[in-house]
């Protein structure tokens, strides 16, 4: 066994909702609002609909195969060969959306605060704290961000809250203007987000209790989905559809809180809390593929490999693109069909389909 | 042991790194109160920009009474745009500039006749400008304007921003402005200022010459006084400047686009004629409503006001309600008047919305408003609005009937 700890279910959801919200923070209100005007808040919602039958078939997959990840199911159903081969694809697949994700916090962290600093040293400096959290293992992750995601989630709310004095609800009005197409074009950015969810699979065998993997994965979209709706509707009673040009709009909202000329200026206090976010969901993902790796050239440790994929993360996040536009673009318009179409959905259920007719895994879930 | 060491090392790097990479100390900064726009002759932007000067805003140490110090240093440089010209001030300026704590930005009347667009994207995208700074143009040049002293406050620009937030012109931040730009139904209308002779000079340092050419025929004596002022509103058509409302018309203007907070209303006695009443409004607020039946738009606009009555010139007992209905109804076609004066500017002289009309039509009826979005100014200026004004007064201060009559 590569991995020892265990986590419990509350910890489970906790680690899964930052693991998708935590970049889904920055820039995915805008590209939502981009397709959808003042109609972005319909599609967050659509979107978490349309993400519960990824949690479920992330689940199911699980279920079909106790005790092992992710990137083994391939190997269970396809057989050795093509198995393994998918199951590096995946891991590959793993690095780039790490990568990138890192490049993300990266490109904020300059863009807004740190103008002067070298993106490079902001990304070593995530992925050594990421290191650090992982070489202590799975169960120290989820117990650290069992700490911070309360953080997190309440300094969204006080946002908000000072923010009221800035909104105006009937900036959502009217409502279905943009038409379903548009709405639904909307809701592609935070499905792939919440899409995300089937990275849960890599983890599920280091449950307590794995059976209740279904329902873990179900409530950590539809809290996701909530919380991320909630950051709409926020963002456009403060600005209205103009968000759709902000970079990051959450950002711009506590940049505007002003209570009585004493409470103002909240931003670094608050992107200070973010922060700690962005780094768990960094460590998560970069977790996942040196577990990955380690289970998929069956060393019996995985703490090796954490140094070496840390400097790929690391070199990849400079090179994943030229500026912060290229970044923008990939991960507005090429990301969502990207992902959505190969490791989040589509490969997952061809997986399933075939298990389930060829009767390979547990046939009770 | 290697541990131990190593342990040892970070410790001492953690001394000896200064932390931040950009780090600026305050003694490095120039920081900008205040920043203006104007246009240059050959189409260069000239920006103007009021730095604080930290020794001058005192910090216990006394200074000898009469000599006031100029508390900020306005210096302007032209460039082909705001960073650029920020970039050529910077020869003159030995500290970095710091735009995080300017609270105006005035945009000069000429540059804003042209259009405001190609001025303020520097704010919005810096992040060290705050998207929350009042915007403003100025009657005249923006750098007259702030090259000016306040007599209570540090600087002329916190004066002005403060005065913005006690809503005596229209406030726009902005980020206000911004939206009112990106939106079709609406228009821009910013507050205007200029300086109007305001008292004595306190001190050799507080002298202001006021700019030739539009202050009007009474000349104030060299060595006056100048504060920023608000004197009304420059109205605009998307990013041009067009036109302007006086105060009275800001009035109407604030209470049409519900940003009521305080202000005064006098009417003419109902007994005496020729004796006013002054009602302090303490709120109110305005609802709009519109109305398409397939071939013409019109709004009903339904406003509640609440005032103290606290000035009778005339003699009439107000314990009579038939008289203080008398006022009230007096209050509410005063008011009614007031918006109408400023609708009426808008609508006949220079056929411009800027009172989120087109928003409250667009809420309503989404679906003519694709085609009508572009032609609203032409919709909006042909538009019947029906006002509805409920005036009340709640209290009449500290006596009911006047003091000075006989009872």
């Amino acid at each position: 066994m590569v991995e020892k700890g265990k986590i419990d279910s509350t910890q489970a959801i906790l680690l899964n909702i930052t693991m998708i919200f935590a970049t889904a923070l920055l820039s995915v209100p805008a590209i939502t609002a981009t397709h959808a005007r003042q109609d972005a808040w319909l599609s967050s919602l659509l979107a978490t609909l349309l993400a519960l039958p990824v949690a479920w078939l992330t689940a199911k997959l699980a279920s079909l195969f106790p005790g092992k990840i992710l990137i083994e199911y391939p190997e269970a159903i396809l057989g050795r060969w093509a198995g393994k081969i998918l199951g590096l694809l995946y891991l590959l697949w793993f690095i780039q959306i790490c990568s990138i994700m890192v490049r993300e916090f990266g490109d904020f962290m300059v863009n807004a605060f740190i103008p002067e600093t070298p993106i490079v040293v902001v990304n070593i400096i995530a992925i050594a704290i990421a290191a650090y959290i992982i070489t202590q293992g799975l169960e120290v992750m989820a117990r650290v961000n069992q700490v911070f995601l309360p953080l997190i989630l309440f300094s969204i709310v006080l946002i908000f809250v000072l923010a009221t004095p800035e909104m105006d609800l009937r900036r959502l009005l009217p409502v279905w203007e943009s038409g379903a197409m548009h709405i639904f074009k909307g809701a592609l950015a935070p499905l792939a987000w919440y899409g995300e969810i089937s990275t849960f699979a890599m983890i599920v065998p280091f449950l307590v209790r794995p059976g209740e993997a279904r329902r873990i994965a179900l409530i950590s979209v539809v809290a996701v989905g909530l919380i991320f709706a909630f950051l709409v509707v926020g963002s456009l009673a403060v600005f209205g559809p103009g968000i759709a040009a902000m970079a990051y709009p959450v950002l711009n909202v506590t940049r505007v809180i002003n209570i009585a000329n004493v409470i103002e200026r909240m931003d670094p206090f608050i992107v200070a809390v973010w922060i700690t976010g962005g780094y768990i969901k960094i460590a998560f993902f970069y977790y996942v593929i040196v577990l990955g790796s380690a289970r998929w050239l069956k060393l019996c440790d995985f703490r090796p490999l954490v140094l070496p994929v840390g400097v790929i993360l690391a070199a990849l996040s400079i090179m994943a693109g030229d500026n912060s536009l290229e970044i923008f673009h990939f991960i507005g318009d090429v990301w969502p069909f990207y992902a959505l179409f190969t490791f989040e959905f589509a490969i997952p259920l061809g997986l399933l389909v075939i298990a389930l007719f060829t009767g390979r895994g547990k046939d009770k879930p | 042991m290697i541990k131990k060491i190593c342990s040892l090392v970070l410790v001492v790097l953690l001394v000896l790194q200064g932390g931040c990479w950009g780090r600026k100390e305050l003694g490095q900064l120039a920081i900008v109160m205040a920043a203006g726009v104007d246009r240059a002759p050959g189409g260069d932007i000239r920006l103007t920009v009021q730095l604080a000067r930290p020794r001058a805003f005192g910090g216990g140490v006394e200074r000898p009474s009469g000599a006031q110090e100029n508390n900020a240093w306005v210096i302007s440089e032209n460039g082909e745009t705001v960073l650029d010209a920020q970039r050529n001030l910077e020869k003159r300026v030995s500290r970095s500039i710091y735009w995080g704590h300017n609270v105006i930005l005035v945009f000069g009347e000429e540059l804003a006749r042209e259009g405001i667009r190609q001025a303020f994207n520097f704010f919005t995208r810096s992040p060290t400008a705050r998207e929350t700074l009042w915007v403003m143009v100025a009657r005249g040049k923006a750098e007259d304007v702030l090259n000016s002293h306040s007599q209570l406050e540090n600087t002329s620009a916190q004066s002005a921003g403060s005065m913005l937030r006690m809503r005596v012109g229209e406030p726009v931040m902005l980020k206000d402005l911004s939206m009112m730009l990106a939106s079709k139904g609406t228009n821009p209308a910013l507050p205007r200022v200029e300086l109007t002779a305001s008292g004595r000079p306190q001190g050799p340092g507080m002298v202001e010459n006021i700019p030739q050419g539009y202050k009007g025929a009474q000349q104030p004596p060299v060595g006056t006084h100048a504060e920023i002022t608000l004197t009304g509103t420059g109205i605009f058509k998307d990013d041009k400047l067009v036109g302007w409302l006086n105060v009275r018309e800001t009035r109407g203007l604030l209470w049409l686009k519900d940003e009521i907070k305080r202000g005064v209303v006098t009417v003419p006695s109902p007994v005496e004629p020729g004796k006013k009443i002054s009602i302090n409004i303490t709120r109110g607020n305005t609802r709009v409503e519109a109305f398409f039946d397939g071939e013409s738009v019109w709004f009903d606009v339904w406003m509640k006001m609440e005032g103290t009555l606290w000035e009778q010139q005339s003699k009439e007992k107000l314990t009579n309600p038939v008289i203080y209905k008398a006022i009230e109804k007096a209050m509410s076609r005063e008011i009614e008047n007031i918006a109408r004066g400023a609708l009426n500017k808008a609508q006949l002289e220079y056929g411009v919305d800027i009172f989120g009309f087109g928003e409250a039509f667009h809420r309503k009826y989404k679906r003519e408003w694709a085609s009508m979005q572009n032609r609203w100014n032409e919709v909006f200026a042909g538009a019947q609005v029906n006002i509805a004004v409920e005036g009340r007064i709640r209290r009449t201060g500290l006596t009911t009937n006047r003091l000075s009559e006989p009872q």
